[in-house]
């Protein structure tokens, strides 16, 4: 086991290495550079600035010089704002993009095995239609139309919510309602896949077994079926959390929340080249650090998966 | 899946001598769909909205791009459009008026609102299409935007987009996915590895960011926006495609055809792509609704369809900034697109419980 850990683990360092040369080059070859738009500069002062940041040198030394420093966890300076470096916006809005992230995931998985556990104890009653209704919703509505509609019922009609902003300048109660549309999709897959599996497990030998054998429906489900049944759930949990980072980018837009993908939206339009590489990165981090966490959690949930 | 082409030179018969019809695949499909009313609502719904987006051009309604500035902001009503900017002016006035204590209007005032009573019933103006109308007896049934253009007519030309990127993106992501996946399930070795870890790759990319910088840094146009969807969206469909024809090419019929000297190219494309066609519908039905997300996802960033076109995205985008004063901005387009999303999935879901009775409580 703690081999294969090893091992996955390692994978990862090929995995980053192709992002980010995918990346490097795929933004290299935009037409138009990030100094073009702004108005016409003299060609000495052109010059000047591309030294400045080594846009004169040929792009293989330009590309070995930022996989250095990438290593060196340096993801050099904003191309756009001239007093932070790239390493600056992203400390600065990683932890907020990381709660609100973080947040949604957890309530989504929560509610979702909730929902999922008392619709199928309870198929085809009012619990079950409630929130497999609920899990519609969620799966066809896209988050941009949730988010406003929660926004202009919550916030503007009732005035109980703010209606945008973060927890510095509103409090805790800033976060409910992009929480809530963040999870929501996730929690209506999760309540759907979780009904499903909890459904066959519930009718598999080994509950009948421990039926018979006259235990609690309570120890049944939590002993017996839960772990069985949360297999499918693991295993969405990775592109969930994919999911979960475009769908904060929204989030983050429409609530105004100063989180990573904001800065991720507005250096795209700046063509600020090292803000966008330098937040593509920090997200397939964390992507690639999920997915691991989740195959190593599924390899120990379900004994019959082999490392070889 | 192989065996349901019956006979038909020859009626068989059962045991009670009664002629035995065969039923096929899709006949079978197709009885099961209709016995699901919410796949059946899906598909009408879907037809509806289709002929819709066809016969746009014949229906009797505006120009999505003819802005008529003094019309903005008109609420939803089947008045015309000159009443409501009269009323809205008369109501104005009246309060500008009570504000300042009085409760009769003065002459100047008076003569506004009867100068502007005049014009609603004369003022003409050449629209885009080259007639003059009586511009203030335009009505607009679901009110209209911040440059006075008549939202039904963009929430329908929206849909047309919308739906056109879905099913372009649809079909392009099958077609890659289908070729690839089945050639390297059949064909396997080598091959089949160095296609998984590239997909394996792929997947591990937050592609959804990648999209959105090859919009900025290439540029807003539809073609753009249909490319970056399609080049990262055909990797499920190829795994899915791959699985199946594994699972099928060691069938009976597929010797067969090797026997009888078929090459590769006619064994993969003849034989055993017909038979994953219920599971490349049923993918192909799912993906239209994620690719409409998908766009409405780009354009609410401003990365996607650009003025004077509108998507859903893109008039659910103009809702959200517009919504404190103006809900039924925001609420008609995302009406729109949402009852569109909602009878897809249905549709969907209904696909795939009748074209394979077995995956019932799948998701």
């Amino acid at each position: 086991m703690s081999k294969y850990i090893l091992r996955r683990a390692l994978g990862l360092i090929p995995t980053m290495f192709i992002i980010v040369t995918i990346c490097f080059f795929f933004i290299r070859l935009a037409p138009g550079g990030p100094f073009s738009r702004e108005k016409k500069i003299p060609p000495q002062i052109m010059k000047n600035i591309e030294a400045k940041y080594h846009l004169d040198e040929p792009l293989a030394v330009q590309y070995i010089r930022y996989l250095g420093d990438v290593v060196r966890g340096d993801l050099g300076p904003s191309y756009k704002y001239k007093d932070y470096d790239v390493n600056f916006y992203i400390g600065r809005s990683l932890p907020v993009s990381l709660i609100l992230g973080s947040l949604s995931l957890l309530i989504a998985v929560l509610f979702g095995m909730i929902a999922g556990m008392l619709s199928s104890l309870r198929q085809n009653t009012w619990i079950d239609y409630l929130s497999m209704s609920v899990a519609v919703v969620g799966i066809s509505v896209p988050l941009f139309v949730i988010g406003p509609v929660l926004m202009y019922i919550f916030a503007m009609k009732l005035n109980i919510l703010p209606v945008a902003g973060w927890i510095d300048e509103k409090g805790f109660k800033a976060l409910i309602i992009p929480v809530v549309t963040l999870s929501l999709p996730y929690f209506a897959t999760i309540a759907r896949l979780s009904r499903a599996s909890f459904l066959e497990s519930l009718r598999s030998d080994y509950v009948r077994t421990a039926k018979a054998k006259g235990l609690k429906t309570s120890v049944i489900m939590f002993k017996h079926v839960l772990k069985g049944a949360s297999l499918p759930v693991v295993s969405y949990l990775g592109p969930a959390f994919s999911g979960i980072i475009t769908g904060s980018i929204v989030i983050e837009q429409i609530f105004r929340i100063p989180g990573l993908g904001r800065h991720f939206v507005q250096s795209a339009f700046n063509r600020d080249y090292t803000m966008i590489m330098g937040t593509v990165i920090v997200y397939s981090l964390i992507l690639v650090i999920m997915n691991f966490i989740v195959d190593v959690v599924y390899g120990y949930l379900d004994p019959r998966i082999s490392y070889k | 899946m192989t065996d349901t082409k019956t006979n038909n030179s020859k009626v068989v018969l059962n045991e009670f001598n009664q002629a035995v019809k065969g039923v096929s695949l899709w006949q079978d499909a197709w009885r099961r769909l209709k016995k699901n009313r919410m796949a059946m609502f899906g598909l009408w719904t879907i037809i509806f909205y289709s002929l819709i987006s066809l016969l746009a051009p014949l229906l009797p309604i505006h120009s999505y791009k003819q802005q008529v500035l003094e019309h903005q902001f008109l609420k939803p009503s089947l008045r015309p459009a000159g009443e409501l900017m009269f009323e809205r002016q008369d109501y104005l006035i009246r309060a500008l008026a009570a504000k300042e204590g009085r409760s009769e209007l003065n002459a100047a005032e008076t003569d506004r609102l009867a100068e502007l009573k005049a014009s609603i019933d004369t003022e003409t103006k050449v629209l885009l299409t080259g007639e003059e109308v009586l511009v203030h007896y335009r009505v607009y049934p679901l009110g209209t935007d911040s440059l006075g253009r008549d939202l039904l007519a963009r929430i329908i030309y929206g849909g047309q987009v919308s739906i056109l990127i879905g099913l372009l993106g649809a079909v392009t992501a099958v077609l890659i996915g289908v070729v690839l996946g089945s050639l390297s399930g059949y064909i396997g070795g080598t091959f089949d590895s160095l296609m998984m870890r590239f997909v394996d790759i792929m997947y591990s990319l937050p592609y959804m960011l990648l999209v959105i910088i090859f919009m900025a840094v290439f540029g807003r146009a539809i073609q753009n926006l249909f490319f970056a969807l399609a080049i990262v969206s055909w990797l499920t469909v190829a795994r899915v495609v791959r699985g199946q024809i594994i699972s099928l090419k060691n069938s009976e019929y597929v010797e067969a055809a090797k026997s009888s000297g078929a090459g590769t190219g006619r064994i993969v494309f003849r034989h055993l792509i017909p038979n994953t066609a219920g599971v490349i519908i049923v993918y192909t039905t799912l993906l239209i609704p994620s690719f409409i997300m998908l766009e409405a996802f780009l354009s609410f960033l401003g990365l996607g369809v650009q003025a004077p076109f509108a998507s859903w995205g893109v008039l659910i985008q103009d809702g959200v900034y517009a919504m404190t004063t103006y809900p039924w901005l925001l609420l008609f387009p995302a009406g729109a697109m949402t009852l569109f999303l909602f009878s897809m999935n249905f549709l969907g879901d209904g696909l795939r419980d009748a074209m394979d009775p077995q995956s019932k409580n799948k998701l």
